[in-house]
């Protein structure tokens, strides 16, 4: 029996292989703003041992965490430390009154939906001085936020009138969950998607049932609807991975990071029998080059200088390297890789009034980053960083996809893959 | 009082021992009106008292075998959880039977419990997953029984508080050369203050020999001789808890039978060996220690196999040999009372001896009443109904929450129950924390070094946990050095400090280290030896251990 | 995925070696396991610093008398001076300025006051040439009111022991009273954090030069975030301003890191922060591929690859109940079998654990089964054959094996 014991300790989330080193509390971008947030190793392993003493212990200020996962990323040991704090938050009931505030900002389908049917009037509305002023002080939300417009026509709506019909066509065919953002306020990204893959070669189709990922939804701690819609996702994943196989692709790093890694840790939904078949679509289409299974061809004019951002969900995924290794495919492209800092909007958080100013220090540091790198756009594969770099740089930011689409020779990419 | 003044009085009674007994023993009589001294040779705590299970036993563990000491048990279970409510933790225990033990046994304990006034009912092994999911699966009976757990440290100094309350005078690192001895009577003790190498003589009237397994040579010094029985127990603490409740084997007591969860941590112990009383100061834990009890361990928690050792550790039993039990096991550990009057013809010293730590306000009465029988003193005894000092009606509990305090708040609270309320929180700098493994703060470091006999680091680690996280001293151990030697007006002796903690820190984890214990020492020796330099400032060849 | 080399650990040997092949225009990769060791660097590096307890003066003669299980002594004697100045000026290159002699260690004045050979210390950093002549007579040793990582006790009585004068001088500004509403983060990164603007560096300069007016030198702790922010508070102050480390984790070592890994990526470099390489796939006597926890079934194909995972603090080796190996290949290590044998009794008695490592042919190839794998290297803190606690030699063998192992990959070519 000796000989099996004491192989590895695994507690849950690895909290008690934390050597105390301190390292994540120099990375933590909320501690480097606010004394009220105790810190990631004070929140996560030190305070989880008080937790499992007595849950008297717990700390309203763990709400502060960004759940970014910088701290799990930066950690030489391997602790799981946003997790233990999101699980703590979950324990101790976090969440189960949420306000008017955070489950409208939660809910980014449901105010999606709403918005896009009325989307001049939403854009305007939601634009105007004295709906920024009633957002601002009854529903808490800030009135600095500008709010990303709502497109009139759903991608969905979209997809189904101008590319369904020609998807069944093509040789190969993936899935794409293409999440709210692309749904509501940015239908371009999705259409990009389309028009990459259908120049490989490869038909894109809709998911049975999709529902929005629930990143939102944890972050505001409404765990219960999280999960709820989380099993919708998870059914539809399976269905078209194990029917169809088809793999799913995404276009967002969160989404993708939610699906593959918090449904099961997070909200104990188990999609480890699919988590291979979930990807963001440029560590689908990188393997495919990489296996020289297809080919892009790119535009011979194209000259832009680039720096690209990794979301802290994209660094905790591990997979900026296809993103950028993509970008330096196209010729004209010059690629700056910035030093990963938080860009401090982290999902809805940076939206809620008390939140404000802490989201805009937060991202200060990422934000004179870009400026001293002289370039003409952002590219990062995440929405809500988008906003926030927009919002605060003034610089254009792109999802590397639409780059791509947008450098990309169409006709010859199609005769290059044989179409 | 000033040092020398407190060796010029004439005291009632000399206690020797700063064991949990010792301490017991002077506060019974300091309430008494007795004008007492109580030395200790190390620290507070240092011997059995500091090396145990932290377990406050029901009583079950010895019904079958010791239906007496089961029931003195019992009845001080009671009484600790009224006094000394801020030590406790009213966890409840499981005696559980595996299958590869005899479930007929299981009607034996709870018949025997019975007779011995503790609630021992038997549940469904289902009932008992549910409600302490560490244990065993695969069980086939549990009782539950009202064990609990108790901190000795705490309880130690809440007895050491309330006897100097009371007009005691406690000296801590005083050992005991020798016994004034005139005419057939103990008239006082011989000291050498070990902090300054200083020899006095104090007189007492009756001096009381508490010293625990190393009273045979107390006992000797006077010319009486006592057979000690030392049985000595090796234990393991596991990084955190994995077990809210005591999870004892329902079968004759046997190797790594019981689970406490002890504050932050849990501890399996414990084996159990004769040894020669010539070393009972060693107290290395061997590899076959760790062996048996991790062997043991995981069959009443399954988890025990892949959690984190942090330490190991070893004391010794101070039992009173009274057969040739080899197992040490079977024999009582009754208490035992030896007026050396009656027994010896040696008139004023009187042994406190055998027992349990669960039992020690008993010894401390028992031995308080054989004093006042010497001197005339006619007073009674209220130590069982006057609380502990920290522990009084209406004191504030770690485990209220509909009060906000901040951790390092909430943590003292737990340690000092209502004396917290004499720590310092009225600013950023006395709320800050030194150890944020164990959420101790500037102010509480402040409050044991000014008012809880710290002289150095491992003082205050047992006054108040610094220290004793999973990292066993990183970071906050250097801290507390440098805050020390400034509150000491000593900063010379910090290095020196740092050392003998770290010392004493690895005298714990070496027994047990691999994985990430290992990791963690060769961190603490990248800080203290790569960074700082540590070893090239402190000479430590031919040093005797920290107590 | 394919690149030239695959370099599997973060710190400071596998981003030398890494910046190293990139500057030679090689695809490399660097998967790193969180943030490294080098955190606990304090400013300074060291080639050799204590053979048999003794301080080393000149570390390139002490280091050709080292015996033959020594890294030093498998890159040969007479290449170290050559690889040490390769190293120098690679630091600088990355924007770390730092100053030394191979053949001369200098003291660096450690947290706690105690006084340690060093090969390079950061120009920015307090230390000293000869203890037989103090460079100045009279320091301001400035304290931060409520920051516990500086013990200032110990560090004003070590430096009163070498000969100085020393006022320790406490002040607080605004911005530091506010960090310290925390209980628990004010730490030497944190204030880094806070002291950047000039307001806030001229409020710090206000009460030097208010409190130090009688000093030689001013110390001040290593709280600074980057090199402008130092050149600004120095230039605030009038008198002579030096850093002096704290405890970790360093700002200084953060910095250096930080550094490192931005040169890596200007350089074309792929930084795979967070990740860790679980296993490989051998055939032969070669490494083929690696693949690491969060890239999945995408392995990394290489030339060449480099084993720099750390000692054990970074799992670069485990000891379990049982044993100590290699976690990634199993390779061959260098450890006592008994696990009585790891260690011994007092805490500051060298530890059999530290010698611990890979096994390495002379060119410093990994052997498996006791052959050599031809195309994998191991550099840095998972090589044996020494203790690098003791001996005060762990950069200098991370930087120059780091050197070694590029040079000899390069050749390959």
């Amino acid at each position: 029996m000796a000989d099996k014991m004491q192989i590895c300790n695994i507690s849950e989330n690895n909290f008690e292989q934390c050597t105390k080193c301190s390292i994540c509390t120099t990375v933590c971008p909320v501690a480097a703003v606010t004394t009220d947030y105790p810190g990631p190793k004070q929140a996560g392993p030190d305070g989880e041992r008080y937790r499992l003493k007595d849950p008297a212990y717990y700390d309203k200020m763990l709400k502060l965490c960004l759940n970014c996962k910088r701290c799990e990323v930066a950690c030489p040991s391997g602790v799981h430390i946003a997790d233990i704090i999101q699980s703590a938050r979950m324990k101790a009931g976090e969440g189960k009154r949420a306000s008017l505030r955070d489950t409208m900002l939660a809910n980014t389908d449901l105010l999606g939906m709403v918005a896009n049917k009325v989307a001049p009037l939403a854009n305007a509305t939601l634009g105007l001085a004295p709906t920024k002023l009633v957002m601002h002080s009854v529903m808490a939300i800030d009135k600095h936020r500008t709010f990303p417009a709502y497109s009139r026509t759903k991608f969905e709506t979209w997809f189904k009138r101008h590319a369904q019909s020609r998807q069944d066509a093509y040789p190969k065919h993936v899935s794409y969950f293409h999440g709210c953002y692309v749904n509501y306020n940015f239908p371009k990204l999705g259409q990009d998607l389309v028009k990459l893959m259908n120049a490989m070669g490869y038909g894109v189709h809709l998911l049975d049932k999709e529902q929005c990922c629930g990143v939102a939804l944890i972050a505001n701690g409404l765990y219960k609807q999280a999960k709820r819609q989380g099993r919708v996702n998870a059914a539809s994943i399976r269905q078209t991975v194990n029917t169809d196989h088809r793999t799913v692709l995404t276009t967002s790093s969160s989404c993708t990071f939610n699906l593959r890694d918090e449904y099961p840790a997070i909200l104990g939904i188990d999609t480890r029998d699919v988590r291979d078949n979930i990807m963001l679509a440029t560590r689908f289409i990188y393997r495919l080059i990489d296996e020289e299974k297809v080919k892009l061809v790119f535009k011979k004019d194209y000259q832009r200088r680039i720096a690209y951002h990794t979301a802290c969900h994209m660094q905790r995924m591990g997979w900026q390297l296809y993103s950028i290794e993509l970008l330096r495919m196209i010729p004209g492209l010059d690629l700056q890789e910035l030093e990963q800092e938080c860009c401090g909007i982290s999902g809805t958080y940076g939206f809620k009034k008390e939140n404000y100013e802490r989201s805009q220090a937060i991202g200060s540091v990422l934000f004179k980053h870009i400026a001293d790198a002289q370039v003409e756009a952002v590219a990062t594969d995440c929405e809500t960083c988008k906003w926030q770099i927009e919002m605060s740089t003034g610089l254009p930011v792109e999802n590397p996809i639409s780059i791509l689409a947008d450098a990309l020779d169409v006709e010859a990419t199609r005769q290059a893959n044989g179409l | 009082m000033v040092t020398n003044e407190v060796y010029n009085i004439e005291y009632d009674v000399i206690v020797i021992g700063g064991g949990v007994t010792g301490a017991g023993t002077a506060r019974d009589c300091a309430l008494r009106g007795l004008k007492v001294l109580l030395v200790e040779r190390n620290d507070y705590s240092t011997g059995a008292t500091g090396r145990n299970h932290g377990l406050m036993h029901s009583g079950a563990r010895y019904a079958v075998t010791d239906g007496e000491s089961a029931s003195e048990c019992i009845s001080e279970n009671m009484i600790l959880r009224r006094i000394a409510r801020h030590c406790v933790e009213e966890t409840d225990g499981l005696f559980i039977t595996l299958p590869e033990d005899d479930l007929t046994y299981q009607r034996t304990f709870v018949d025997a419990c019975q007779r011995a006034g503790i609630r021992a009912d038997i549940i469904d092994p289902a009932e008992a997953i549910a409600i302490e999911p560490s244990v065993n699966p695969e069980l086939i009976g549990a009782v539950r029984v009202p064990d609990a757990s108790i901190d000795p440290f705490r309880l130690t100094v809440a007895n050491l508080l309330d006897a100097r309350l009371h007009g005691a005078e406690t000296l801590n690192y005083h050992e005991v050369e020798g016994m004034i001895v005139n005419q057939g009577r103990v008239e006082g003790v011989k000291l050498l203050n070990k902090r300054n190498g200083e020899h006095v003589e104090v007189r007492g009237r009756v001096v009381v020999n508490a010293a625990g397994i190393w009273g045979q040579r107390i006992a000797q010094m006077a010319g009486v001789n006592i057979s000690m029985f030392p049985a000595r127990g090796a234990l393991l603490i596991f990084g955190h808890r994995v077990n809210k409740m005591v999870v004892n084997r329902c079968r004759k007591p046997a190797n790594a039978d019981i689970l406490v969860p002890d504050d932050t941590v849990c501890v399996i112990g414990t084996t159990s060996d004769r040894i020669p009383i010539e070393t009972v100061d060693d107290m290395r834990v061997t590899r076959e220690e760790v062996d048996v009890l991790l062997n043991e361990g995981i069959k009443l928690a399954p988890s025990l196999a892949t959690t984190r050792v942090i330490r190991a550790y070893a004391g010794v039993r101070p039992l009173v040999a009274s057969d040739d039990d080899p197992s040490g096991r079977s024999i009582s550990r009754g208490i035992v009372c030896l007026d050396h009057a009656k027994r010896d013809g040696v008139e004023g010293f009187i042994t406190i001896t055998g027992g349990k730590m669960m039992t020690y306000r008993l010894m401390g009465e028992i031995v308080t009443d054989a004093v006042c029988a010497k001197l005339g003193n006619t007073a009674p005894c209220v130590t069982a109904s006057q609380p502990l000092p920290g522990s009084e009606e209406g004191a504030p509990s770690q485990h209220d929450t509909t009060k906000r305090y901040s951790f390092g708040q909430r943590a003292a609270i737990g340690r000092h129950g209502s004396l917290a309320a004499r720590i310092e929180t009225d600013n950023d700098i006395d709320n800050a924390l030194v150890c944020e493994c164990e959420g101790v703060t500037v102010g509480e470091i402040k409050y044991a070094v000014h008012q809880l006999h710290v002289h150095n680091l491992v003082n205050l680690r047992r006054r108040t946990r610094v220290g004793m996280g999973t990292c066993q001293g990183k970071l906050c151990s250097c801290r507390a050095a440098s805050l020390m030697g400034e509150m000491n007006h000593d900063v010379k002796r910090a290095q020196e400090d740092l050392a003998d903690f770290l010392d004493e820190r690895w005298k714990g984890m070496r027994p047990v280290a691999w994985g990430d214990t290992l990791r963690e020492a060769q961190l603490t020796a990248a800080i203290y030896e790569g960074l700082c330099g540590l070893d090239k400032a402190v000479d430590m060849t031919g040093k005797e251990e920290v107590q | 995925m394919r690149m030239d080399t695959v370099i599997m650990g973060g710190g400071l040997s596998a981003l030398t070696c890494g910046i190293a092949l990139a500057k030679r225009g090689q695809r490399v990769a660097i998967v790193a396991s969180g943030q490294s060791t080098l955190l606990f660097n304090g400013g300074s590096m060291e080639l050799l610093g204590c053979v048999d307890g003794k301080a080393v003066t000149s570390p390139l003669e002490a280091i050709a008398a080292l015996p033959a299980e020594h890294p030093y002594s498998k890159l040969g004697a007479d290449r170290i001076s050559e690889l040490a100045s390769e190293a120098h000026s690679l630091l600088t290159d990355a924007g770390i300025v730092m100053e030394g002699k191979a053949d001369a260690n200098h003291w660096r004045i450690t947290p706690i006051g105690v006084a340690k050979p060093a090969w390079l210390t950061l120009s920015s950093h307090f230390s000293i040439d000869s203890l037989g002549e103090l460079p100045c007579k009279r320091l301001a040793l400035m304290c931060i009111r409520g920051f516990f990582d500086q013990p200032n006790g110990m560090l004003a009585e070590g430096l009163k022991g070498l000969g100085f004068e020393v006022d320790k001088l406490e002040f607080t500004t605004d911005e530091i009273t506010a960090l310290r509403r925390s209980p628990s983060e004010m730490r030497a990164n944190s204030l880094a954090k806070r002291l950047v603007s000039n307001a806030s560096l001229q409020r710090v300069a206000d009460e030097i030069n208010r409190l130090a007016a009688d000093a030689d030198m001013v110390l001040f702790p290593s709280v600074l975030a980057d090199e402008d922010v130092i050149q600004t508070l120095k230039s605030m102050v009038k008198k002579p301003l030096r850093l002096v480390a704290t405890l970790p984790p360093a700002v200084s070592g953060n910095r250096m890191q930080a550094l490192l890994r931005h040169y890596f990526r200007m350089l074309g470099g792929n930084y795979l922060m967070g990740d860790t390489v679980v296993s490989g796939t051998l055939e032969g006597d070669r490494l083929t591929s690696v693949t690491t926890a969060k890239l999945g079934d995408m392995p990394l194909r290489a030339d060449n690859f480099v084993l720099a995972t750390g000692s054990f603090v970074s799992k670069g080796l485990v000891a379990d109940y049982g044993r100590v190996y290699e976690p990634i290949l199993d390779l061959d290590v260098d450890a006592d079998a008994d696990r009585e044998q790891w260690t011994r009794f007092g805490v500051l008695e060298p530890q059999a654990y530290s010698r611990y490592g890979v096994k390495t042919d002379a060119g410093l190839h990994c052997l498996k089964q006791g052959k050599p794998i031809q195309n994998l290297r191991a550099i840095g803190s998972v090589l044996s054959g020494h203790d690098a606690i003791k001996m005060g030699d762990g950069t200098g063998v991370s930087l120059l094996t780091a050197l070694a192992a590029a040079q000899s990959i390069l050749a390959t070519k």
